[in-house]
């Protein structure tokens, strides 16, 4: 199910897609973007092959949510982000702060790509997605 | 016998009181991956889990239970296998207030087929002084239609009594059906 009508606007829902087209242009390291709603609802995505968004948008909710939990029972404060390393590639997890509705971003890209470059650039994506967001 | 820890799983609709049911009897503060519900169409509760509940409770024998709560979207159903990955017993709780709560318990009665099947399940409907129908002759009804056996009783998850009673059942169940599960692996976590 995508939740773009139900949960949120269509100018939402069309900046964020925008700015997950504008990663991938600007990073083609980046191989895949994805926006979904905290509890799993895909919003936006730029998947490749036959990845379904709404699988992952559901699985990006509960690593995030578990992320929360472990963060909370080990004391380090709040969850940001989860790297998960593959054998191929890499998948980051992240939240978008926003003042009525928080989302969630994951970028997939390859291995061969340096962790910090892709961290960044999802990072800045997350910030201008936030910024957006917010000032709509 | 030493005392063991086995892993039982609460699955069920959305709504149908897992996390609550988990709070109700655990000795630990549960731990909760409930986040906002943005789906108000489907219902309308402020928060839902999305990947786990977790919980302990410790039996007179000594046995710890280890409380796993599973999403109940179907979009989450990949937690329903990681979650019931040896589990010795499922907790199906279904909510009469929602539209068919007999399609409800086909669909996690499918899901934990292979638990149920060895019986190894119980079924708690909540909400019923309020919709009394599908009556529990009607589930009873829709599980033996299924070829499966599994006692069903009528339950307030808020209350600890009434979850402790249908953990009590379920254990009953487990030992008249396997009475060797005591000394077998299949199941037990440690």
């Amino acid at each position: 199910m995508n939740a773009s009508v139900d949960t949120l606007g269509r100018t939402e829902s069309a900046i964020c897609q925008k700015q997950i087209d504008v990663l991938m242009l600007v990073h083609p390291e980046i191989n895949g973007a994805l926006v979904s709603t905290i509890d799993g609802f895909d919003v936006a995505a730029a998947l490749r092959g036959n990845l379904s968004a709404a699988k992952l948008s559901a699985m990006t909710s509960a690593l995030l949510a578990l992320g929360g939990a472990v963060t909370s029972e080990s004391g380090v404060g709040e969850c940001r982000d989860i790297v998960i390393e593959a054998s191929t590639g890499r998948v980051l997890l992240m939240d978008i702060p926003h003042t009525t509705r928080k989302l969630l971003l994951t970028v997939l890209c390859e291995s061969a790509v340096t962790l910090g470059q892709v961290l960044w650039a999802a990072r800045r994506c997350r910030q201008e997605l936030s910024r957006r967001l917010d000032t709509k | 016998m030493s005392p063991r820890e086995y892993k039982l799983i609460f699955t069920g609709s959305m709504g149908a009181g897992k996390t609550t049911a988990i709070a109700a009897i655990s000795e630990i503060p549960p731990i909760s991956t409930d986040v906002e519900n943005t789906d108000k169409l489907s219902h309308a509760k402020a928060t839902t889990t999305t990947a786990m509940d977790y919980g302990e409770v410790t039996l007179p024998e000594g046995h710890k239970l280890r409380l796993y709560g599973t999403p109940g979207q179907v979009r989450f159903d990949f937690m329903w296998k990681i979650l019931g990955k040896n589990a010795l017993g499922v907790v199906i709780l279904i909510d009469n207030s929602r539209p068919d709560p007999l399609a409800d318990l086909r669909e996690y009665l499918a899901a934990f087929r292979s638990t149920v099947a060895a019986s190894r399940a119980v079924i708690g409907i909540g909400r019923m002084d309020t919709h009394n129908l599908p009556s529990i002759d009607a589930f009873w009804s829709a599980t033996t239609e299924l070829g499966l056996t599994v006692p069903i009783i009528s339950i307030d998850v808020r209350r600890r009594d009434h979850v402790l009673l249908l953990l009590d059942v379920l254990f009953h169940q487990i030992e008249t059906a396997n009475p060797i599960f005591e000394d077998s692996e299949s199941g037990a976590t440690t």
